[in-house]
């Protein structure tokens, strides 16, 4: 199979898609199948729409932007997470087999709710620049490196899509660990000059099996990132930090608490 | 944080991490504690890793003492007996001995421990690794995600590695500290040859098999994870993995068949004259 886009109709294509609801439960979950003829440029977006048009309309799936932007219609694409928008059916071979991205809690058929788990990850690495001082509207911004600009847009332009974390071992097998997405989103926030935290403040978020040592480096996540983020260099920038914050003296972080107390 | 009036903030303004988390194992965790499991894990982290590091590089000089044979038993035991001599052999094997067990314990840490658990992660290399247009189920055993896969094996040959690599250590440790082996105490080039050629070679073939995957696999991961070579592509990184991992098999099975005795010592001619 030629993985030059053929845009010559006539192809028949068959989807086999993963169903189940949630809500009924009595259902077991199965595969359903599909033909459609191809059309030219025809994405799985386009494809899984004219399905739910032309022959079931109780198929649940997502999608907003249609072009891999909004990160929503993450799915396995033959075992493969991918975005459906931006998969041409002619790089798919005539049997495409579609199942929900794994890791996530199903909303049923091939829709799942990175929304929920998205927003645990960013309330667990606080999300947001955490400032020292409160927000001076009136004040000059201060002013940045142009390189150190575009490592910080490198890492924000995640767009959620999930498909890093169900492509991710360790996702799949422990839930708590924050994932790639969530290890993006920290590097971000930790090379931000303008986030007060210091590394002993990420210390204990970032140094445990849940965080980035939970990482093993088989670099799936790399290897599906639709956005091609640099996230083997961003895991790699957290671990040497995580190193420099645990030499920290530990009576110093202690000092800190007792101060609390 | 509000809800918890004991810790109050040391510094106003500043919203810093959770401070208290609830862990589902040990109940509710004070900042402090936090702070220490972190640590600990951070040490854990950095002894694997380094150990994994220092035993590779020991296998590499390791590779190259043994292959002193290839200049014939003269040549060994001159090699044995100066590093038995000024007492560098001995500390050494316990020190890799303790290496060895402290990597196994600490590397161990990141097997899932059930197996449904190890499935998963297999299933989910199987399904990656499918390229996009090969049609499903087909190909699917067939190219698995090659770094999933290569951990995969990782954790397989440490399993082989951690049982024979342990039965070498007890071994060596009882040539080099009791007479039980050869004529002397100490490790000598006739009575490894004959421990080899009577049936040890098969083992040490396994032996060196797992080892040399297992290093040049872990070294690899250890530079992916830690940004050595960041500039390098991953492609790239590999390839190099590729040429250590065939240089040393290739150089320790020529190594293991003139230790047992199957072939000449090749550079016999380097001796001839001591």
């Amino acid at each position: 199979m030629s993985t030059k886009p053929s845009q010559e109709e006539g192809r028949t294509l068959r989807f086999e898609i993963f169903r189940y609801d949630p809500t009924r439960p009595e259902v077991e979950p199965h595969l359903d199948a599909f033909e459609l003829v191809e059309q030219p440029y025809m994405t799985l977006y386009l494809a899984l729409n004219r399905i739910r048009e032309e022959h079931d309309p109780s198929l649940q799936f997502d999608f907003a932007c249609r072009s891999a932007v909004c990160g929503s219609c993450g799915m396995m694409i033959n075992g493969r997470p991918g975005l459906a928008c931006s998969t041409l059916t002619a790089n798919l071979p005539d049997v495409i087999r579609l199942h929900p991205l794994p890791a996530f809690e199903l909303v049923g058929d091939l829709s799942v709710d990175t929304g929920k788990w998205f927003r645990e990850m960013a309330e667990r690495t606080e999300s947001w620049i955490h400032e020292r001082a409160p927000f001076d509207p009136e004040a000059i911004e201060e002013r940045m490196d142009d390189d150190l600009a575009q490592a910080i847009y490198e890492g924000e332009r995640c767009i959620e899509c999930g498909c890093c974390v169900a492509g991710c071992g360790v996702a799949n097998v422990n839930p708590r660990f924050v994932g790639p997405a969530g290890l993006n989103r920290i590097a971000r926030f930790a090379l931000d000059p303008r986030d007060a935290r210091s590394d002993t403040d990420w210390f204990e978020v970032l140094a445990s099996d849940d965080g980035v040592f939970g990482c093993l480096g088989l670099m799936a996540c790399d290897d599906v990132c639709p956005k091609d983020l640099p996230l083997r260099e961003q895991y790699a920038y957290l671990r040497r930090r995580t190193m420099g914050a645990a030499r920290a003296p530990l009576l110093q972080v202690e000092g800190v608490a007792n101060a609390q107390g | 944080m509000a809800e918890n009036p004991t810790l109050p903030d040391p510094r106003p303004g500043l919203i810093r991490p959770t401070r208290v988390r609830r862990d589902s194992r040990r109940g509710v965790l004070t900042f402090e504690a936090q702070r220490r499991a972190a640590r600990r894990q951070a040490i854990y982290e950095a002894v694997s890793g380094a150990s994994g590091a220092a035993l590779a590089f020991f296998m590499w000089g390791h590779m190259l003492l043994v292959g002193s044979i290839l200049t014939g038993s003269r040549g060994f035991d001159w090699v044995a007996s100066g590093l038995e001599h000024i007492y560098v052999a001995q500390p050494t094997v316990v020190i890799i001995s303790v290496l060895f067990f402290v990597h196994a314990a600490l590397a161990s840490r990141k097997i899932p421990s059930q197996l449904r658990e190890r499935r998963r992660m297999r299933d989910l290399a199987r399904s990656l690794a499918r390229p996009l247009d090969a049609p499903p189920g087909a190909a699917s055993r067939a190219t698995p995600h090659l770094e999933s896969s290569l951990w995969i094996w990782q954790v397989r040959t440490g399993m082989v590695v951690l049982v024979f690599g342990a039965a070498h250590l007890l071994l060596i440790g009882i040539d080099l500290f009791t007479p039980m082996f050869g004529e002397r105490v100490g490790i000598e080039a006739a009575s490894s040859s004959e421990r080899v050629a009577e049936g040890l070679v098969i083992p040490y073939a396994i032996l060196l098999l797992a080892v040399e995957f297992h290093a040049s696999v872990g070294l690899y991961r250890l530079a992916v994870k830690w940004g050595v070579g960041s500039r390098l592509s991953r492609r790239t990184l590999l390839a190099i993995e590729r040429v250590i991992l065939f240089g040393f098999l290739g150089f320790g099975a020529i190594t293991l068949v003139v230790l047992a005795g199957w072939v000449d010592p090749p550079l016999a001619f380097l001796t001839e004259g001591l």
